[in-house]
């Protein structure tokens, strides 16, 4: 018989459940929210693809100025706009990868390198491990904590200037040129999301606090990333010297955050990178390509790639300490 | 049966289907620990600890050191045995499986908390931690942070609280997923009187009447004479006394406790002329033998009193307080 | 305000002391005597009791009216600090050194010679209980382990007056039993001892005399149980437990002292509120035996600490 009074005390749950396959996705959630949250977050990713834009404004200057040529008869309408004909879409694609870098970076820092830190500091994982949530729930949802956004922040401007491009340079070999563009696009993207998230972990989970882990993070990156410069100055003496570079110094220049992403996106795209307007360097003597580091090969790279992540994810493996839960 | 000799008293239980009466020497058990042994590299954290953790509201007491802290990771599913057998809530312990926490809820002794969120989305993410659809536990956090006594304040940032919100918020994320074990680590830790009052209030609330068996680790024994009725003392990583708190704290022998306002030399004397033996006084009471039946007694120290003009202010049956008890038990 | 025990001059003196910081009170016009012996300082979290403390072992200065340690204004002044012992509430230790090593560095800061240090503090470690723990690291230490040699430091210079806040925290029954006795040990030798702590049924098993602070005043100072009876707003709660509460209502009910009466839901015993309750209590015990009630036992549930903190600081 119930009674018209309710009974508010406390009552026991016994509702539904959801499997523990999702508990990694609870954490993931919780560590994304936070990051959304971030304004500097967005104004980051915002910035991050900057150099779509000036590419995107660059081409549409290209083509209205041809197109203006043409009328004032300097060039004979119907032909190619000699301009974008020489340009190698997928190594464009590689540019922007390339020079967001730092900026993703950045945001690596902002939404990556606290979250295992400010935990430690907050001791959340009293509260993580007794619940029925394993470590691997923990480290798990925290690495696609940061895999995710980043990943977003690299794809998303790139499926708009793919877009872009789809549609205003079909005729100048932007399908033709590699059918496998979009697939090869996907698989770069989640470079970043993968190297940061491995790595800014492993040092998050060093700290307790974000800030150390931030300098720590950034002093790692800024070093390998002077070594990188470093390694690419002494092959463009090389290359300008006229004798091929050195094949270490080409494989030393893949050594650093940046370098390792870079590789990857070269290795995966098949491509060495070359200038904006190659035919231009071609008119200076050059060779257009010779400039830039020639690709990674699969053996180098990939392994490289695989190692530094997997160290990463070591670190915050053995740094996260299950068994301690309660009492000092 | 467990070794804990007249401290256990028998009790009668009538089985619920038929107008049987079935004697048993235990109460029923929501943790079974036999003879474990836990080993952290060389030290030996629990040598052969055996007991039982009875359904209700228990304590847990031992000095610092003894393996109390040992026997919650191993209630918590944490812990794989050396040897010996921990079963809990019917689940085995050392096959370390995650359904342990699913049914047991901790309150840790030291601060902890996700930062960066309220306190809503703090006890709701636990829910989720748990398993609980993010809507139920959304709801769920609401319900459980009613129940402890959070108002608006729960939509602020956690890391604002005051050492009492944060206690509460402690105690609301063990909840949250509805246990039928609660853990409580100090749960008085820091906190002032009156949030003292509060917090055994809640925890007496929750383990009386709603089916929620509470174990608590604490220092502070008013606190668990408070709200428990069992205790569990453990030293040297074995068991050393468990029974009804009202059984430890029983003296043998009919003394009284007399408190007078002030100690009066002629009133001890008035006790000693009748044949009473009486001890010195702490403070202003004293624990006086009478022989004779209860209202005789009674009536013999009150009309001493009155006679030596010493005005009596209390007067009881002398027990010895919980921390008496233990003392004893663990010297 | 009244001196609290002894006829010796007070150590601790506080006259007219206000301290704030920026906007929010610390302490608002407080003056109090604080003589030899022990006493507790009671107070809600964020009352001053921290001030207090920081004002008499001269860390801050007050921002009116003066504090005089043993005579002496403490702020800054080595003369006071010589005679004061202070256990504060945190741990800041050098992790690396061995307990004993950092009470004998801290005896050679206080000016010992080398030898004179070592005496003293062996002496002090063998005092609180560490001298077998006392060579390991501090960073092992547990909390019960820190507070001892946090004491021992404190008594290192034998000072007349110790300060102590929250000492009993983090240790167990038994540890908190030792540190008690050994407080009593201290006081008894003519010591000022004052002890800062939440938990009031220890700080009951220690002294009866109280200094509560509330939002920075000074609601109260004495002995408890003075204290008690001068709470006029809540008369005295007596319970008494016979088996015939009933009987003994009516034979009650006529004095003028009893305010309101009760009977307990179990039916053996009788609640009641009394004003007054020395005349009261000489009258119950005649009652009891003139009319033949059997009379199984009485108390006053709420003459202890906690009730009179209770009552004093409201909810």
């Amino acid at each position: 018989m119930s009674s018209p009074i309710a009974d508010l005390s406390y009552r026991h749950y016994d509702g539904e459940l959801l499997p523990p396959v999702n508990r990694w996705w609870a954490i993931a959630k919780a560590s994304i929210r936070l990051s959304i949250k971030k304004k500097g977050f967005w104004i980051w990713a915002a910035i991050s693809s900057y150099w779509y834009l000036i590419m995107m404004a660059t081409y549409y200057f290209i083509d209205n100025f041809f197109s203006g040529a043409a009328q004032r008869g300097v060039v004979q309408l119907g032909q190619k706009n000699p301009l974008l004909s020489t340009i190698i879409w997928k190594d464009q694609f590689l540019n922007g990868f390339s020079i967001s870098q730092m900026l993703l970076f950045v945001i690596a820092l902002l939404v990556g390198v606290g979250t295992i830190s400010n935990d430690n500091r907050a001791n959340a994982l009293l509260v993580y491990l007794s619940k029925p949530c394993t470590k691997a729930d923990y480290v798990i949802g925290k690495w696609f904590g940061i895999f995710l956004p980043l990943t977003a922040v690299t794809l998303a401007p790139m499926l708009f200037f793919y877009a872009y491009c789809a549609m205003s340079f079909k005729s100048y070999g932007f399908f033709s040129q590699d059918a496998l563009l979009l697939p090869k696009l996907l698989l770069i993207s989640m470079i970043p999301g993968a190297v940061h998230a491995s790595l800014a972990l492993g040092v998050s989970s060093l700290f307790n606090q974000g800030r150390l882990a931030g300098a720590t993070y950034s002093g790692i990156y800024f070093m390998s990333l002077f070594f990188t410069k470093a390694m690419q100055v002494v092959h463009f003496k090389m290359a300008a010297g006229d004798h091929a570079a050195s094949p270490l110094v080409d494989k030393l220049y893949y050594f650093s955050i940046d370098g390792i992403q870079i590789g990857l996106a070269k290795w995966i795209l098949a491509t060495r990178g070359s200038e904006l307007f190659p035919h231009q360097s071609d008119l200076n003597g050059i060779p257009p390509t010779s400039l830039s580091v020639p690709q990674p090969s699969f053996a180098y790279i990939v392994p490289l790639a695989l190692i530094a992540c997997g160290i990463g994810v070591l670190v915050a493996w053995r740094r996260v300490r299950a068994v301690e839960v309660v009492g000092r | 049966m467990l070794p804990v000799g007249r401290w256990l008293s028998p009790r009668i239980r009538r089985n619920a289907l038929t107008t049987e009466r079935v004697v048993y020497c235990c109460v029923s058990v929501v943790a079974r620990i036999e003879n474990l042994v836990v080993r952290y590299g060389q030290f030996t954290a629990l040598n052969g600890l055996t007991c039982e953790i009875p359904e209700g509201a228990t304590g847990l007491l031992g000095p610092n050191g003894a393996g109390k802290t040992t026997l919650l990771k191993t209630l918590l599913g944490f812990v794989k045995p050396a040897s010996g057998k921990a079963e809990i809530l019917g689940l085995d312990a050392a096959s370390g499986d995650r359904m342990i926490r699913q049914k047991v809820g901790l309150m840790p002794e030291q601060d902890c908390h996700i930062p960066g969120m309220s306190a809503v989305q703090f006890v709701a993410y636990a829910g989720e931690l748990a398993g609980m659809p993010p809507e139920q536990g959304l709801r769920r956090a609401h319900e459980v942070l009613e129940y402890c006594g959070l108002g608006e304040a729960r939509y602020r940032n956690v890391e604002t609280y005051s050492t009492g919100m944060k206690q509460r918020i402690k105690l609301a994320q063990a909840l949250v997923h509805g246990p039928k074990l609660l853990l409580l680590d100090e749960p008085t830790n820091g906190l002032d009187p009156a949030g003292r009052e509060e917090m055994l209030e809640l925890v007496r609330s929750v383990s009386h009447g709603k089916g929620v068996n509470v174990l608590v680790s604490s220092h502070v024994l008013p606190d668990i004479e408070r709200v428990c009725d069992r205790v569990v003392v453990v030293m040297g990583g074995k068991l050393r006394a468990a029974g009804s708190i009202k059984d430890l704290k029983r003296i043998e022998g009919d003394s009284v406790d007399v408190e007078l306002r002030e100690a009066s030399v002629p009133f001890a004397q008035a006790i000693q002329r009748i044949g009473g033996v009486i001890s010195p006084p702490k403070f202003t009471t004293y624990r006086i033998q009478l022989p004779g039946k209860p209202d005789e007694v009674s009536r013999a120290i009150l009309a001493a009193a009155l006679e030596t003009r010493a005005q009596v202010r209390g007067y009881k049956i002398a027990e010895r307080s919980l921390e008496e008890a233990f003392l004893d038990a663990v010297s | 305000m009244s001196q609290l025990v002894s006829n010796d001059a007070p150590l601790l003196r506080l006259h007219n002391v206000s301290r704030w910081y920026g906007q929010v009170i610390g302490l608002n016009d407080v003056t109090c005597d604080i003589g030899p012996g022990l006493t507790a300082l009671l107070g809600q979290n964020g009352a001053g009791k921290s001030t207090l403390m920081r004002l008499i072992t001269g860390q801050i200065r007050p921002t009116t009216g003066d504090v005089k340690v043993a005579g002496q204004d403490p702020f800054a002044n080595p003369e006071v600090y010589r005679r004061i012992g202070y256990c504060p509430e945190i741990d800041n230790f050098y992790e690396h050194y061995s307990g004993r090593k950092f009470v004998e560095f801290l005896a050679r800061l206080d000016g010992m010679s080398p030898a004179k240090a070592k005496a003293r503090t062996n002496e002090c470690i063998t005092m609180v209980g560490m001298a077998d723990r006392a060579d390991r690291k501090i960073q092992g230490y547990s909390k019960g382990m820190r507070q001892r040699i946090k004491l021992a430091q404190a008594m290192l210079h034998n000072p007349d007056i110790i300060l102590l806040d929250e000492p009993l925290n983090g240790l167990d029954p038994v540890g908190r039993r030792e540190f008690i006795d050994l407080l009593g040990v201290l006081a008894a030798e003519g010591k000022c001892i004052m002890v800062s702590s939440h938990i009031l049924f220890e700080v009951e098993q220690m002294t009866r005399s109280i200094l509560l602070l509330h939002r920075g005043r000074l609601l109260a100072t004495g002995d408890l149980r003075v204290i008690r009876s001068l709470i006029d707003k809540h008369p005295h709660q007596i319970r008494i437990e016979t088996d015939e509460p009933r009987r003994m209502a009516e034979l009650l009910a006529p004095l003028p002292n009893v305010v309101s009466m009760r009977f307990d839901r179990s039916g053996d015993a009788l609640q009641l509120e009394v004003r007054d309750p020395d005349t009261f209590y000489d009258a119950l015990a005649g009652f009891s035996i003139d009319n033949r009630l059997f009379i199984k036992g009485f108390s006053s549930p709420d003459n202890n600490l906690e009730s009179v903190f209770k009552y004093l600081v409201g909810n």
